[in-house]
């Protein structure tokens, strides 16, 4: 045997066939050839690896390099380095996507590593146009067995023992299948392959003919001993050309060593069989389906009984099994059922393969022992979801599942717990879905493909899907109704029920899980046209308007701005937001995660954009609005929500008066955001415009302090109440109220109120400091203390991407020199002499996954450390501070410390003359959430006056017309997101000046030009 | 003797016989399934699935045309699911297609009529919508408006197990499924031999007889069974006759032998000559030499036939006459005939036109 140093393998499968592998793979001959190599180094075309998103992909042995994205221009370099010099080409190595950490070998690479290979033992390790590769690794060993020391009932005890269900979805023992076709009578049984894979996005099946086509035929010859079978059919469908030829070889050589036809081994047992193409119809995977398309009939299911193992095929006894099925039997006869009953759960044994697809980082096939967590295989095997994105849930099972979502992450996947949490098995496709798919669009799709690919013979489905699809496409449309989803859950159990076939009898299944898990998405879409993941594009202009809690039309200003047009910029600002200069530095910018430029490369910087407008254009004026009506209104809080609503009802002509307990109004804009990041002035300003309005403002009076709630109620008609979450949550440690432990908020309102005295140092924290948390407040609390030069260090019990803090202010405060430490969780605070003098905590390793879809810290035993620390600032939530409201006022207060609201109503407390909003309702939130319930509040609070009095409903005065220019670039450029210029150097650490300077002309209208419109109607 | 099976359905135990379904089990007993695409004598397909059941311990409801009994089982026809089911399968028919029954010629001799009004349904859930496709005027005997069609597909069992013409089949798929001849033709355009059995067996409006449009509503129409004129089989049909005109013929299932109640083209469409004005009602006779023929008596003719033959008989012999009859008598007739000619006449010179 001829010996070669080294030997590449190229994944020669149909996904990497499509991302170029036959190209590299001439051009590796090429190069072989022109180096005078070719004796050396041989080149093998294996079948598919596994890893399809990363293809072409190439292995070198015997080092086990995996080599990724190959192109054929890389190969020179990569023969010379690698083959010639020895030096491993690192930027065509793996990446990991969250850490990216380079990595060269397969075996090291999580997709790898974690996986259990039985029935995709060979990929990517055999030429599968060779038998004798195959039987090199052990092929045929067990038909061997099977034909020379085994009765066929030995078979079927031994597949029995397995516990081995059928894997085209529906499960069933394969045992017991074959057990009923050989008791079956009759001298003519067909044994057949179902290889009509036809859900979407699943590709298991072809990968394994494609990668190992004489496992399955092995299989078949087995299961034909077991049952008394001389004819087969493999049933392929015509899509999967690069299968069928690679099965026709197979066929060819195994007839060809007298591995299958007549006397296989030399024992006397015969069995022939051939590929029937099917047309491509979903509905002839369905087995009865399939056999009589393979009688050269319409393929339409008939009804069971008589089942196929009496009467099947030409009505003869016939036993039908996928194609992962039969590629696990060979190895299953060869070491026996208990060794494949080893792995797994209780009632599924064996691995399953998945088709891991969607919005997954490592695309591609998965073999992993039943029982293996959904989390296990989207995150550590999958790598998560790219883009930082949130998983939302999986699909399994195709158009016949259902979604599990992320609460179920900690499932175990096996038949039984799969079809609990409402979806099915399947053949193992896997889609995976983030926040950006919407629940009813895919039950939409699942829906569409059902009735599209309903063969029409039997009623419930061929009508039922179609109906069930019309009202889908109605809510997506925005044209649902209330009682539509109470018809979807009275036909999906009927058509479930009644239909004739498996496609019928589960087509329902999407719709009845994304109702069950997102029932609320429906709801939305229905009552409010509301698709959150801004997929339903009936809904909506544009994605980033709908996103925007106030709707702003983000669109048109960011179109004036490549017009120039700054003026009429600002007021489309000021339409919907009161603190557009506010929002252009603090925003959470919700808006950008659904920008459809981010599809493309990155989303368009819209928060910078709106800043732009606020900093380079003339504010255009306010006049104060005469009060014209009787109601008089008293505001509880000057923050965002407060001051909208009291904006939003001045307009309306109500007399407002705002109380704050605060020296003066912001509310958390003032108090608890540094000057850093949004300067006191640019506040101001846009405060100044809502007293202009006629709202007063009365500071430092705290209600049920100064002005007593019996007075407020009395003294006013109506009352808004937006306080704000202006408490720190305790940490629940030993030693939290030993001087010197501050909360964040707290900590940054002290500040905040005495700013001169820490700078000037007559307040200070020491200069060691320990900030507990990772949201936005915590961040802002150290960066304030490394300001008043501390040493900051930031404890956070998870890992950076869990954090719920801004990204670019992580990246900020990781530049200005705060450490932060992952995975640590605070333990006790450490005093000496009655003051702070440390934390001891403890280190986190990442257990189950909780109900937010991360998963959870869990403590490390005998990890405690203590760090010696001057203060401790615990940032890790904070809570409304309600107790101004008193008990059996009428007002109600929950558990969670926030308020009521009336039921059916978005503001209205449980007092009908009491409003309520911002954090005070929602526990702590945005700016923008803020604004939100403050122009929701004022929408409600007046309507219900002019409901009261009879009056007719508000109308808004008419707008200021401002026509939109509509300028589209033919031809988008790949172009990252402007960099928003900073403020560097010594100066930013030690100040409080803003730190981000605002886009230049010339960036804001670049990065304006970047905006898809994809609002505009053409 | 065959074991009888026990099963119950409805409460009521019943005894069936192996192989049975629980369809034909219950229409036994008189217990009601409603069924829709059910012909017997065809396939089993279990394709409208208003037949369902709910039988004790299975997956899901089932078909009751398909199953066969098994012992000791336990069936339901009555139940909250079961009614459910019928319903919305009923209202998804109903609202797939142009069921107008103002103007349909099978009110009144409708399934599917029958089946909303057994349901008590008052109005489908679903918006009404029906393909639009064109009425097939294309022929003169059979009318087809697939607006009307609920895709049961009898016509096509019918027309392929039953007549064995091997010409309707289903195309294309899901909602979209359509039923006609291949390469979607008219009838005309096809191989259809018009024998008329798809329109028979069409449990709603789709098929229709054109002759038979506007001529009479099924409470209208007497049903009289009689033989088949056309030729020598003695098909079995029923005349449906309205005000004392046929206005078209029907097959009838339960007339057995020799046609089990099909027909053909000619038996089936073949009726206009019954009331034509060239149709010949009473014997003629030429009494003079280049004379006119006249009406005469049927004594008259047959004196005057008997007359004749007697002295033709007398003066060339027997073997001068010679007998041809028609291939539309029918065999008794034929058989009557061949047996004067050899009796009475005494002569072999027998014949029969049906010598294709």
């Amino acid at each position: 045997m001829k010996v070669f140093r080294s030997h590449l393998l190229i994944c020669g499968g149909t996904g990497c066939h499509a991302s170029g592998s036959l190209n590299v793979k001439k051009a590796l001959v090429a190069e072989l050839i022109k180096r005078k190599l070719s004796e050396e180094i041989k080149i093998v075309e294996t079948g598919c690896n596994g890893f399809c998103a990363m293809g072409p992909i190439m292995v070198v042995y015997p080092e086990g390099v995996i080599y990724m994205l190959i192109k054929a221009e890389d190969i020179p370099e990569l023969v010379e380095e690698h083959l010639i010099k020895g030096r491993i080409l690192e930027r065509l190595l793996y990446r990991e996507p969250t850490t990216e950490e380079i990595i060269p070998t397969m075996q090291e690479i999580p997709f790898f590593a974690l996986q259990e290979l039985r029935v995709l033992r060979n990929r990517g390790l055999i030429d599968p146009e060779k038998i004798e590769e195959y039987i090199a690794r052990d092929g045929y060993q067990g038909m061997a067995k099977a034909l020379t020391e085994m009765t066929a009932a030995d078979i079927v005890q031994e597949v029995l023992t397995s516990g081995l269900r059928g894997r085209g979805g529906a499960g069933f023992p394969t045992g017991l299948k074959w057990k009923f076709a050989a008791a079956s009578p009759g001298d003519v049984k067909y044994v057949l392959c179902n290889a009509d894979e036809g859900d979407p996005g699943a590709f298991m099946d072809r990968s394994v003919l494609e990668a190992d086509p004489h496992s399955v035929l092995e299989g078949m010859v087995i299961a034909a001993k077991a049952i008394g079978s001389h004819n087969g059919y493999i049933y392929c469908r015509a899509e999967y050309p690069l299968a069928i030829s690679r099965m026709n070889i197979a066929i060819a050589q195994a007839k060809d060593m007298g591995l299958l036809g007549r006397d296989i081994l030399g024992t006397g047992f015969d069995f022939d069989l051939e590929i029937y193409q099917g047309a491509g119809a979903f509905v002839c995977g369905e087995e009865t389906a399939l056999m009589t398309s393979i009688e050269g009939k319409r393929g339409m299911p008939r009804p069971r009984p008589p089942f196929p193992a009496i009467a099947g095929l030409w009505q003869r006894p016939s036993v039908l099994n996928n194609v992962e099925t039969l590629a696990n039997i060979g190895q299953l006869i060869l070491r026996g059922g208990a060794w494949y009953a080893s792995v797994g759960t209780e009632r599924s044994k064996g691995t399953k393969v998945f088709a891991l697809t969607g919005d997954v980082n490592n695309v591609g096939l998965v073999e992993v022992p039943m029982g293996t967590t959904l989390g296990t295989i989207v995150f550590d095997i999958g790598g998560g979801i790219p883009k930082g994105k949130k998983f939302k849930a999986a699909q399994l099972g195709g158009p016949s599942g259902g979604m599990i979502p992320m609460q179920h992450l900690n499932a175990p996947i096996d038949y039984e717990k799969v079809a609990e949490l409402g979806a099915i098995m399947g053949s193992g496709g896997m889609i995976v879905m983030n926040e950006d798919s919407c629940a009813v669009d895919m039950a939409r799709f699942f829906m569409d493909f059902c009735q599209d690919e309903s063969c029409g013979k039997c009623t419930p489905c061929r009508e039922g899907t179609k109906r069930m699809l019309q009202i889908l496409v109605n809510i997506t449309q925005g044209k649902g109704k209330e009682g539509d989803i109470e018809l979807l859950e009275e036909m999906a159990p009927i058509i479930k029920d009644a239909s004739l076939c498996g496609l019928g009898q589960t087509a329902p299944n999407p719709v009845l899980s994304t109702i069950r898990y997102f029932r609320k998405e429906y709801e939305d879409h229905i009552r409010n046209h509301r698709c959150n993941a801004a997929v339903c594009t009936a809904l909506f202009k544009s994605p980033c308007q709908h996103t925007c809690p106030i709707e702003m039309d983000i669109p048109s200003y960011i179109s004036l701005i490549r017009a120039n047009r700054m003026e009429d910029a600002y007021k489309v600002l000021l339409r919907t937001n009161p603190f557009p200069s506010v929002c252009g530095r603090v925003c959470d910018h919700k808006c950008q995660t659904k920008c459809r430029r981010g599809k493309m490369d990155e989303p368009i910087a819209i928060k910078f954009l709106k800043r732009f407008i606020t900093d380079n254009a003339p504010r255009p004026k306010t006049e104060p609005v005469p009060v014209t009506r009787n109601e008089k209104i008293a505001v509880v809080g000057a923050g965002p929500a407060g001051l909208t609503a009291a904006r939003d009802l001045a307009l309306r002509g109500y007399k407002v008066t705002v109380f704050e307990e605060l020296p003066e109004p912001g509310g958390m804009l003032r108090w608890a955001i540094p000057a850093y990041r949004l300067p006191r002035n640019i506040l101001a300003n846009e405060i100044a415009d809502v007293t202009a309005l006629g709202v007063e403002i009365k500071c430092n009076i705290r209600v049920g302090r100064e002005l007593s709630f019996t007075k407020l109620n009395k003294n006013y008609d109506y009352v808004y109440m937006a306080p704000g979450a202006h408490k720190s949550q305790k940490m629940g440690v030993e030693g939290e109220d030993i001087p010197g432990v501050r909360g964040g908020v707290e900590f940054l309102r002290d500040f905040n109120a005495h700013e001169d005295a820490w700078v000037k140092g007559e307040k200070t924290l020491g200069s060691k400091v320990a900030v507990i948390g990772g949201g936005n407040s915590a961040i802002d609390a150290a960066r304030v203390a490394l300001r008043l030069g501390a040493d900051v260090t930031i404890l956070y019990r998870r890992e950076r991407k869990d954090m719920p803090a801004a990204d670019e202010e992580i990246i900020a405060a990781e530049d200005e020199g705060i450490k932060i430490e992952y995975l640590v969780a605070p333990l006790k605070i450490e005093a000496k002499d009655g003051k702070v003098s440390g934390i001891t905590c403890e280190r986190m390793k990442l257990g189950e996954f909780d109900r937010s879809g991360r998963k959870k810290p869990v403590a490390i035993p005998g990890s405690a450390f203590t760090l010696a620390m001057d203060a401790i600032v615990a940032s890790i939530g904070q809570v409304p501070d309600l107790t101004f409201v008193p008990k059996d006022c009428g007002v109600s207060v929950n558990k969670w410390d926030c308020f009521d609201l009336a039921k059916g109503s978005k503001s209205q407390t449980t007092d009908a003359r009491f409003y309520a909003g911002g954090d005070a309702v929602t526990g702590p939130d945005t700016v923008i959430g803020a604004i939100a319930a403050g122009h929701q509040a004022a929408r409600d609070m007046d309507a219900a006056i002019r409901l009261a009095g009879g009056e007719p409903a508000y109308e808004e005065p008419a707008e200021e017309k401002i026509i939109i220019p509509l300028i589209i670039d033919e031809e988008g450029e790949e172009a990252p997101q402007g960099k928003m210029p900073e403020l560097h150097g010594p100066d930013r650490r030690a100040s409080f000046v803003e730190v981000e300077l605002g886009f230049s002309m010339e960036d804001a209208v670049k990065e304006a030009a970047r905006c898809l419109r994809c609002d505009a109607e053409v | 003797m065959e074991k009888k099976i026990p099963i119950t359905i409805d409460g009521r135990e019943v005894e069936a016989a192996a192989g049975q379904m629980i369809l034909e089990v219950a229409r036994e007993n008189g217990i009601f399934i409603p069924t829709l695409c059910h012909y017997p004598g065809t396939t089993k397909v279990g394709a409208c699935r208003v037949c369902v059941v709910d039988v004790e311990g299975a997956r899901s409801l089932v078909a009751s045309c398909c199953m066969p009994v098994s012992p000791g089982m336990i069936i339901r026809t009555d139940t909250k699911k079961v009614r459910d089911a019928q319903r919305l399968i009923v209202e998804l028919l109903w609202a797939s297609g142009d069921h107008n029954c103002l103007t349909c010629e099978q009110n009144g001799n409708c399934d599917l009529q029958n089946l909303v009004y057994w349901l008590e349904l008052e109005t489908p859930r679903f918006s009404i919508q029906f393909p639009k496709y064109k009425q097939e005027t294309t022929n003169t005997m059979i009318s087809r408006d697939l607006n009307k069609c609920i895709l049961c597909g009898r016509c096509i069992r019918a027309c392929n197990e039953i007549q064995v013409n091997e010409v309707l089949d289903f195309s294309k798929r899901g909602s979209r499924a359509k039923v006609g001849p291949a390469f979607d033709a008219d009838y005309i355009d096809s191989e259809c031999f018009f024998c008329g059995e798809c329109a028979d067996v069409c449990p709603v409006g789709a098929i229709t007889f054109r002759q038979s449009r506007f001529k009479g509503r099924p409470w209208e129409i007497q049903k009289v069974k009689t033989t088949c004129t056309y030729c020598g089989v003695g098909c079995q049909m029923d005349l449906n006759i309205n005000n004392g005109k046929i206005v078209k013929v029907t097959g009838n299932r339960d007339y057995s032998q020799p046609n089990g109640g099909s027909l053909c083209i000619k038996g089936r469409f073949g009726l206009d000559f019954v009331n034509h004005p060239d149709r010949l009602k009473k014997p003629l006779i030429r009494k003079e030499k280049g004379g006119e023929l006249t009406e005469a008596s049927w004594d008259e003719a047959l004196e005057l036939i008997a007359k004749k033959f007697s002295e033709i008989k007398k003066k060339d012999g027997a073997d001068s006459i010679a007998g041809l009859s028609s291939a539309r008598c029918t065999n008794e007739e034929n058989y009557l005939f061949q047996k004067f000619m050899r009796a009475v006449v005494g002569t072999n010179n027998v014949d029969h036109c049906a010598r294709l």
